[in-house]
């Protein structure tokens, strides 16, 4: 359900991310730092979290599964 | 210490030797006592400026690494404590935290601003009446640190990765100043990060021939581009935009062009003979340009183009103030406002903000500032508007092709183009008389017939030309994703040792030497 919600958000935003396949996002330049921003700004509303600026970085948005991995990881915390 | 100079290759051999003839764990000793008399032969002594920051550095990081452990102790220690309590008790070390970092980021960026527009705001003072507080011999006090920008910036993204939590704060100081001053990086970077530097030099690095090879081959063709390239451009530029008399537009035209490919050619040379000196030491640093011209689109040009800064500022100063307190708390109220551009109010704050630093950062002169408006406008409105242009895309069935592409390229060039007139004329006014120039006498006829009284030959014209060509053949092949220096090491040895010495030849034959063989000062080393 959680995985499905952020996909939802990927795809509003950057609809690339869903099909990419590596694991360099933010540096490959298929997710820019205001799409990041929305995105960040979008997962917050939706799941009720605070996304800190520690855990923007390329890590972290390297691709689907990790902001999937990042959400879960805030939400349970 | 320039890296094209004689002490420094004979430092860089020596250090070399020394450095695979000592164990393992005393490798990162030879790479600081290296790195402190390429400091101290460069400018003559180790200024106060860098031993400040450089302690002030290595305690706020120790600090911040302490409290964070007793952080970690205090909740330990209340493990039945309910979650707002435990929040209190985090909120409580992170507030201390945060005021210990700024108090270190105002007495580093201090010294920053102190030494770097000393200049600009003394004589403001000395004609305000305060000439007999701040008098000239005050000036000839205050010297610049040879590499300020770059390490203070290093500094600070250093304390905020520990703050942060994204690596320990060192704790021998004499790593940690191995790791801001680290030689081939510190005059002109690339930015590094702690974490990743760190473990380079932690690692074990053992001889090899082939890595020795590719380090000192990257350096030669950075002192090609240095040398080939950017110095014989430099006197056809400098000759243009320092000239007293009218210039043609078409001259001027050509002197910008000129000038990107300048600062392209001075700068990537540069990086280039830093990661290739690196490289020798088997310490890899990360790459800071990848084809910036080959951009379609101005966001990408400078996610190609002095791509560590654009990290640094993009990690340090854009998401720490979109998701700062003020930063959400504008957020909200602009999309209560605009629900439908509200997303963009912060990005678009950040990003001037970004971009007005980043101009200011480069450059002293109001050129500067304008330059970095004139880029911070250009990407909000590409961001405002992105989804406006997708609709007329898809009107004017523009489809994604070749051409498609080098329209795009041209469009970036142009931007560009423009931008680089602010940022290399001498003064404002006459940036304001070149783009007037470029519109109102072009006159490409006389243009063509004056060319060669800028101080660059026929001779010298065709050279650039020859040399530029080979550059952008190497280009091509890297776009498309080859190791240039892979596929000439595959080649049969006649072929590889003919381009080996056919590009040293053209460096020496063709490169342009001072009377005493010195080379001219880097551009980005005066940043």
């Amino acid at each position: 359900m959680m995985e499905e919600r952020v996909l939802e958000v990927l795809e509003e935003y950057c609809g690339e991310a869903l099909d990419y396949e590596g694991d360099n996002m933010m540096e490959e330049g298929v997710i820019d730092s205001f799409t990041v921003i929305n995105i960040v700004s979008e997962l917050e509303d939706v799941f009720d979290i605070e996304i800190d600026a520690k855990y923007v970085v390329a890590e972290n948005f390297r691709n689907k599964e990790a902001i999937i991995e990042l959400v879960r990881r805030l939400t349970e915390e | 210490m320039q890296l094209l100079s004689n002490s420094f290759v004979i430092l860089w051999v020596i250090c070399f030797a020394l450095y695979y003839l000592v164990p393992v764990k005393w490798q990162w000793v030879v790479l600081t006592v290296a790195g402190a008399l390429f400091y101290m032969i460069g400018t003559g002594g180790i200024p106060v400026g860098i031993l400040l920051t450089a302690v002030s550095t290595y305690a706020c990081g120790i600090w911040l690494n302490n409290s964070l452990g007793a952080q970690k102790k205090a909740l330990s220690d209340c493990v039945n404590a309910d979650k707002e309590e435990k929040k209190t008790i985090k909120l409580g070390f992170e507030r201390q935290r945060r005021r210990v970092q700024i108090l270190y980021f105002v007495f580093n960026l201090g010294i920053l601003l102190t030494t770097k527009y000393t200049v600009v705001i003394l004589p403001i003072l000395q004609k305000a009446g305060f000439s007999s507080f701040f008098p000239d011999s005050f000036f000839a006090r205050i010297v610049m640190p040879l590499g300020i920008s770059f390490y203070t910036l290093t500094a600070i993204g250093y304390v905020v990765d520990v703050g942060r939590e994204q690596c320990s704060a060192s704790k021998n100081f004499w790593k940690l100043l191995l790791f801001l001053f680290y030689f081939p990086a510190v005059t002109q970077g690339p930015f590094n990060r702690y974490g990743k530097l760190s473990a380079e030099f932690e690692r074990e690095h053992i001889f090899n021939y082939e890595r020795m090879l590719f380090g000192v081959q990257r350096f030669v063709w950075g002192a090609f581009k240095k040398l080939v390239i950017a110095d014989r451009v430099n006197i056809f530029v400098g000759n243009v935009f320092g000239s007293n008399e009218a210039v043609w537009g078409s001259i001027y035209a050509l002197a910008v062009v000129l000038y990107m490919i300048q600062l392209y050619a001075d700068f990537s040379g540069y990086m280039d003979m830093a990661l290739g000196i690196s490289e020798t030491f088997d310490i890899l640093l990360p790459e800071n340009f990848k084809r910036p011209y080959f951009s379609t689109s101005v966001a990408e040009f400078w996610r190609r183009w002095h791509i560590t800064l654009g990290t640094w500022f993009k990690d340090y100063v854009m998401f720490s103030f979109v998701m700062s307190g003020a930063g959400r708390k504008i957020s909200k109220n602009a999309k209560k406002r605009w629900p439908r551009l509200g997303k963009h109010v912060t990005s678009v704050i950040g990003t001037m903000l970004v971009w007005l630093l980043t101009g200011m950062w480069h450059g002293r002169t109001a050129g500067y500032i304008l330059w970095g408006v004139y880029y911070g406008l250009i990407m909000c409105v590409s961001l405002v508007l992105e989804s406006e242009f997708a609709v007329w895309k898809k009107r004017l069935h523009l489809r994604e092709g070749r051409l498609y592409s080098l329209l795009c390229m041209a469009r970036t060039w142009v931007i560009v183009f423009l931008a680089d007139v602010l940022i290399r004329s001498e003064s404002l006014s006459q940036a304001k008389e070149i783009y007037l120039a470029l519109f109102t006498r072009f006159h490409l006829r006389e243009g063509i017939l004056h060319v060669s009284s800028y101080g660059l030959s026929k001779y010298g014209f065709i050279l650039l030309l020859v040399a530029c060509l080979l550059w952008l053949l190497v280009s091509i092949r890297e776009e498309q994703g080859r190791d240039v220096r892979r596929d000439i090491a595959s080649r049969p040895m006649a072929v590889r040792w003919g381009c080996y010495y056919g590009v040293v030849l053209l460096l020496i034959i063709t490169g342009i030497y001072g009377g005493s063989y010195d080379t001219a000062a880097f551009l980005y080393q005066s940043f």
